[in-house]
């Protein structure tokens, strides 16, 4: 019964609701802030192999020192790897940009690869997990890899090194690995889990002190309202 | 101390407008959990002024530069992010509050004689309330932001003759753009809270002039005292200033509870898409307005023709303003009405949720048919209270208030 409702709920909704929207259901992901270890990864991932084409042009190298646990030092010598014009390394203080040329990027890519900085407050922890594991082989694209999530993606599979490549079996439906790469299909999803984690922490770094604080305030709260319907019970006792 | 409180008295009045507004104004003991809602729209209005005051120190309303400003301030501003989301779950608490604020008034009557001026005072804080928001919520300069606005705007083209110059003349360009941002933010952080301000002072002294209305809808002047106080008054300070502490204090909890583990609330008070920078040449798959305008966007959209579906919409808003006319029974509280008025709210209660989820999602055929049947409902409820509200059933008024807890 329920089935059929369904079905007939589906028939009545217009074809365009679908088209753009996800034609696949999406992977959860399990975010731990607290994990500063895995946001540590996820760092060094995002910034050897994402930053050369998308910047976080609103967050700043220096808050990893707090966020992340990180030296000054191991930030500077292993996360940052641009420079100025007159060729100085670029400061721990400054915004996390890259060097890609707009023409450039349009002329490969189609587009300008989007500012990731804000991207899991857009798109949700679970897409980017579901996205970063979703890439296969097909030869049809220009760079020769689909993604199943957001098909007909602009982008190349860049952590094929680390993933290998997958194509989509036609009698499963799943999908199976063509050829090896550093990672075991396990490790890459714990990896793509620190990255998203990253990602979500970069999103919005007040997350690491607004659930602390938070409690704290409930908790005044909770006993301020106590004692204020105690000074109101006591006020309005003659009250009849 | 003395000496000095008769030298500033003997200069300004301040004694006597304590006692006249607090010490020796005489509320109604009986009020409910629905009259705390007053008190609550003023303290947020306060807040909003004071964390607006904080992020305009920061903000800046250029198209080039709001958004990257917004995330500075929710990045490397001290405390930055706090400001902003009590200022953005500022909001949208405001229409909680407001929207449970109008509805006591509709339960207990509180628009009737002689409180007809203190209705439409409130009614005009709506509206500019809404404009309000409207324009403060392009300031992000976020994708929902932008296209919200086009949406919005878009829609003074469609009064006859004058309507294109009329959105032209609001934007300042042919679209939304650096224009449109930098006239929404003085209108946002001066001209429209300074009217607010005006507004809610004629509010409160409407108020003081006849005194609150109660759960009973009686008088409680018509009982008074050899010394003229009101029998069933009680001291607004400190009775009620101490109950409005404990509510909001409770309200708080709530609040906070929304500012610090959820402030996005599902998207609700904080639209995904608003994480996109505005982008001119890119139409965001949903534009969806933010949840406290939706009722009145789902009776725009029940309508099939945008002239009529714009006039819809300001109907539904204009005919709230003519309420106290329009119901003409003198019994004024729910609790001595007739069954007439009880189906009659509950059914308006219903159609402004249902128009509201409405509003909220992409307009399907079965969507907007039930959309239509609510935007009936809407304005059925108007109608029919005209028409039965003067012969209505009641029951007899008690002369004294009562108490229930």
């Amino acid at each position: 019964m329920i089935r059929i409702l369904l079905i007939i709920a589906v028939m009545l909704l217009p074809i365009h609701a679908f088209t753009a929207s996800q034609p696949m259901p999406l992977k959860s992901v399990l975010i731990d802030l607290n994990n500063k270890s895995s946001l540590q990864r996820g760092a060094q991932i995002y910034v050897n192999n994402c930053l050369g084409c998308h910047t976080l042009k609103y967050q700043r190298y220096i808050k990893f020192v707090d966020h992340l646990e990180l030296p000054t030092e191991t930030i500077e010598n292993n996360l940052i790897f641009t420079t100025n014009k007159d060729g100085e390394a670029t400061k721990i203080g400054s915004l996390i940009l890259n060097s890609v040329n707009p023409d450039h990027a349009i002329e490969a890519f189609g587009v300008m690869p989007p500012d990731l900085t804000l991207i899991a407050r857009s798109r949700g922890a679970d897409w980017l997990y579901t996205f970063l594991t979703s890439f296969y082989k097909d030869e049809t694209r220009p760079l020769g890899v689909n993604n199943s999530l957001y098909s007909n993606v602009g982008m190349p599979h860049v952590l094929v090194w680390m993933e290998g490549l997958k194509k989509q079996s036609l009698e499963t439906g799943g999908y199976e690995y063509i050829n090896k790469g550093t990672m075991t299909p396990v490790e890459y999803d714990k990896a793509m889990t620190d990255l998203v984690n990253f990602l979500v922490y970069v999103a919005e770094p007040a997350q690491l002190d607004r659930y602390r604080i938070g409690f704290w305030v409930i908790l005044f709260l909770g006993v301020f309202s106590f004692i204020a319907f105690l000074l109101k019970s006591e006020y309005w006792k003659d009250v009849k | 101390m003395d000496r000095f409180i008769t030298w500033i008295d003997e200069r300004l009045p301040v004694s006597n407008f304590v006692k006249n507004h607090l010490s020796q104004y005489y509320a109604p003991k009986n009020f409910n959990f629905f009259y705390y809602f007053g008190a609550l729209a003023i303290f947020i209005f306060i807040l909003q002024i004071v964390t607006g005051i904080f992020l305009t120190i920061n903000y800046k309303p250029d198209a080039a530069s709001a958004f990257a400003s917004v995330e500075y301030i929710m990045r490397d501003v001290e405390w930055g992010w706090l400001i902003r989301y009590l200022h953005s779950t500022g909001a949208s608490f405001f229409f909680v509050v407001i929207y449970l604020h109008m509805f006591r008034a509709m339960l207990y009557g509180s628009y009737k004689n002689p409180r007809e001026l203190l209705w439409l005072f409130g009614m005009l804080i709506f509206v500019l309330l809404m404009a309000e928001a409207f324009m403060g919520y392009l300031l992000p300069w976020g994708q929902m932001s932008y296209w919200g606005a086009q949406v919005i705007i878009s829609l003074f083209g469609a009064i006859p003759y004058i309507g294109e110059s009329l959105a032209l003349w609001i934007r300042g360009d042919y679209v939304i753009s650096d224009a449109t941002l930098n006239r929404f933010f003085a209108f946002h952080v001066i001209a429209l809270p300074l009217l607010l301000f005006a507004l809610i002072y004629l509010h409160l002294a409407a108020l003081h002039t006849n005194g609150s209305n109660n759960p009973d809808g009686i008088e409680i002047k018509k009982n008074k005292d050899a010394n003229g106080v009101p029998l069933d008054g009680i001291p607004f300070h400190p009775y009620y200033t101490v109950k409005d502490i404990f509510g909001l204090s409770v309200f708080l909890l709530i609040f906070t509870f929304v500012v610090f583990f959820m402030p996005e609330l599902g998207g609700y008070f904080l639209e995904k898409d608003n994480f996109v920078p505005a982008d001119p040449l890119k139409t965001p798959e949903h534009i969806v307005p933010v949840w406290y305008f939706t009722p009145f966007y789902a009776i725009l959209r029940a309508i099939p023709d945008k002239v009529g579906g714009v006039l819809a919409m300001g109907a539904a808003i204009f005919v709230l303003f003519v309420l106290p006319w329009i119901d003409r029974c003198s019994v004024k509280s729910i609790r001595y009405r007739g069954t007439s008025y009880k189906v009659l709210l509950t059914l308006f209660v219903i159609s402004f949720f249902g128009l509201g989820y409405i509003g909220m999602n992409p307009a399907t055929p079965v969507l907007t048919w039930i959309g239509r049947l609510f935007t009936l409902i809407y304005f059925g409820f108007f109608v029919a209270l005209y028409f039965t509200s003067a012969n209505e059933k009641t029951k007899e008024p008690p002369d004294r208030v009562t108490m229930h807890d």
